[in-house]
């Protein structure tokens, strides 16, 4: 090779790999706006992403994959946990990770900040980013629920979460609300015998929840749906 | 060592050293905090957070310090000339280590950007501006004045000016969070699969030139080579950091096909290394600055294009993203590429500066540094993966929660710490060896027959 061919190598190289990454870096300003939802970033959601960096929460979390690995990946809190529970995490971290082996800082977050990060990660929770994280995936929750549903017609939790309008706070599949966590992250996360007490006396076992007591139920009910959320944690697969 | 003003290479050296024991000791006390559960009362006080944001800047800073150490010894020897403000030199490097004390202070007392990596804030980072143009300024005058050019120094600046260019990208605040994290990656990955690889690229070609005495123009034609595929692979192939982030779909393919290729620049520069040290000189002495030399090629090749290439595949990467994989393979890379890579031109540039003949020194401690590093970095690395591989199969193939996921994790972290015990030895010891370099020959009782 002579000094010519390497000096054409390094030219060619060089702008041919800037040229296509000029190009594809002015199509995704052409997009971004589109996969984004830039028309629901409002004022709070910038203020929640201030108040994201000014705790520097990216620190421990990851946020659309980037960050650090030492607590969950944030870009679908929104759907997994809930906005009731994501205020409780941030307000009284000591009490919701108690008894945990990992534990959060307590950083005197204000009521103001809590509701504009909810925004922030609400707006997050929108972003058309091909599907990730796969733990988080609409579609694996929608497939993992409708497995569950098609072969427990007769399932007395089932039939109780419908009358006691659960999902009127809680998703379920692709069904229910954004306020407390997401029924199948729930059954992953604990056991029964946990979830029967929790839904008795929600405040006892977690001070500070903002979940209503279900206490005229009857113990062999609060059992049947305790069950039956164990049961509708993901299931593996795509 | 050939001008007076080389010396001022000198206390950077000694500084990016002592941030390096600094970092090492932080990240020890990183992976601890998986293995082990502080008080909340601590957790409070010096989060998690905190202590990656002090690992990941001091990382930065004494790596950017060796480099522009690196570059101050290069400079005069390379164009034949003086540099032009020595004095200019020293305010720099007080002005960055300043603003760096001044950073770490800052994030324990929570003043932050709140970005990974560029967490430094605002203010601060005019203060680093200044710093880089003063650096540019001194570097770029000396060469004008030299008017003597050469791909090895093209190459130098090349890769100074596109650093110091591409972390403005990361000083504005975006509103959308896509977008900042788009930007990010201008800094991030064209740092370390750009900027920096033509400075290693040059620094490794004028190491080699001296060392072996090989013919000049051979390793400028090969530099190019090297520098239009690494060029050609990295800057197409940030796409493989945009595959989840909110942006067109077309950077699946271009950041799939790019970074498949970035292995084949660095298997070029093993090659390079094995090929200049076969002809040239006979005589490979000192034996610790060859096994560095080696060790760099071979480590840069493992971490930075074997534990890349693992994840880079978007059908791969939607699993693995964001995990210790990442982790595995960011530690490797940078410890085979950027840490060895100022360890060796400290070592080749220190006995110089020193006046020690021939650049021969006293090297056994050396040795021990080096192996205790180099194994304990390649052993967390494994322990890193394993737990990467275990979090990426229970998280996201399975479907457990995080912190159900994380349980089995937490004694793959733990073997991770052994390592880092491992690797902390080996720090001190190499610093400490560095530090205190004396001739060959001298802790023997009866001096070596010249």
């Amino acid at each position: 090779m002579t000094l010519l061919t390497a000096k054409w190598i390094f030219w060619g190289g060089t702008l041919a790999s800037l040229a296509v990454f000029g190009v594809l870096t002015v199509d995704t300003h052409r997009q971004l706006d589109a996969l984004t939802h830039a028309e629901r970033l409002d004022e709070e959601v910038v203020a929640g992403k201030r108040a994201f960096e000014r705790h520097n929460c990216n620190d421990c979390h990851t946020i659309l994959g980037f960050g650090a690995y030492y607590a969950p990946d944030l870009t679908r809190a929104w759907t997994r946990v809930g906005e009731s529970a994501i205020r409780r995490l941030l307000h009284e971290p000591h009490a919701a990770f108690a008894g945990s082996y990992r534990l959060m800082p307590r950083q005197g977050v204000t009521q103001a900040e809590a509701q504009q990060l909810v925004a922030f990660l609400r707006w997050v929770d929108g972003i058309e980013n091909h599907d990730w994280p796969p733990q988080d995936s609409p579609g694996r929750w929608k497939r993992s629920t409708e497995r569950l549903l098609a072969s427990s017609t007769m399932s007395p939790g089932a039939a109780l979460v419908q009358q006691e309008a659960c999902l009127g706070c809680h998703a379920l599949g692709d069904a229910g609300a954004h306020v407390g966590p997401r029924l199948e992250w729930i059954g992953g996360r604990r056991s029964a015998v946990w979830i029967a007490d929790y839904i008795a006396d929600p405040q006892a076992v977690a001070p500070a929840s903002e979940m209503p007591a279900f206490a005229q139920l009857d113990p062999a009910q609060r059992g049947a749906i305790a069950a039956f959320l164990v049961s509708a944690a993901a299931e593996a697969g795509r | 060592m050939r001008y007076t003003t080389q010396r001022v290479a000198y206390p950077y050296f000694v500084v990016a050293l002592l941030l390096f024991v600094l970092q090492v000791t932080l990240g020890l006390w990183l992976g601890l905090q998986y293995a082990w559960t502080a008080p909340q009362g601590l957790v409070d006080a010096f989060p998690f957070a905190t202590a990656r944001a002090m690992h990941t800047n001091l990382l930065v800073l004494w790596l950017l310090l060796g480099f522009m150490g690196a570059t101050f010894y290069f400079v005069p020897e390379e164009a034949g000339r003086e540099l032009a403000w020595p004095r200019l030199a020293w305010v720099q490097l007080a002005l960055l280590v300043g603003t760096g004390v001044a950073a770490l202070v800052g994030f324990v007392f929570g003043w932050t950007q709140g970005r990974p990596l560029l967490e430094i804030p605002r203010p601060l980072d005019l203060l680093v501006v200044a710093g880089a143009l003063m650096f540019l300024a001194n570097v770029g005058w000396t060469l004008v004045q030299a008017r003597r050019w050469t791909a090895v120094q093209g190459s130098l600046l090349g890769g100074l000016v596109f650093l110091a260019v591409l972390y403005l990208f990361g000083i504005p605040f975006y509103r959308n969070l896509s977008l900042d994290w788009f930007y990010w990656w201008w800094v991030i990955h064209l740092w370390v699969e750009g900027a920096w690889e033509l400075i290693t690229a040059a620094l490794m070609a004028f190491v080699l030139i001296k060392l072996t005495g090989v013919d000049r123009a051979v390793v400028e034609k090969w530099l190019y080579v090297e520098l239009g595929l690494f060029l050609l692979t990295g800057v197409a192939g940030t796409g493989h950091h945009y595959y989840w982030l909110g942006a067109p779909r077309a950077w699946l393919w271009v950041g799939g096909v790019f970074s498949a290729l970035e292995p084949l620049p660095i298997a070029l520069m093993v090659f390079d290394t094995w090929r200049v040290a076969r002809e040239g000189r006979a005589e490979k002495v000192p034996s610790l600055t060859w096994t560095y030399l080696v060790g760099l090629s071979v480590l840069h090749f493992v971490g930075a294009g074997l534990f890349g290439f693992a994840h880079t595949l978007p059908q791969i990467n939607y699993y693995t993203h964001g995990s210790q994989v990442t982790v595995a393979h960011g530690h490797l890379a940078f410890f085979g590429a950027y840490v060895l890579l100022n360890l060796t031109f400290f070592y080749f540039a220190i006995p110089r500066l020193k006046g020690m003949p021939g650049g021969a020194y006293e090297e056994r401690a050396g040795h021990w540094g080096f192996w205790l590093m180099s194994l304990g970095v390649l052993g967390m690395s494994l322990s890193f993966a394993v737990a990467g591989v275990l979090q990426t199969y229970l998280e996201r193939v399975v479907g457990q929660p995080y912190m159900v996921a994380q349980q089995p994790v937490r004694f793959w972290m733990l073997l991770a710490v052994v390592h880092g015990v491992m690797v902390l030895a080996g720090v001190v010891v190499t610093v400490r060896h560095l530090l205190r370099l004396r001739p060959a020959g001298s802790a023997l009782e009866v001096p070596r027959a010249a």
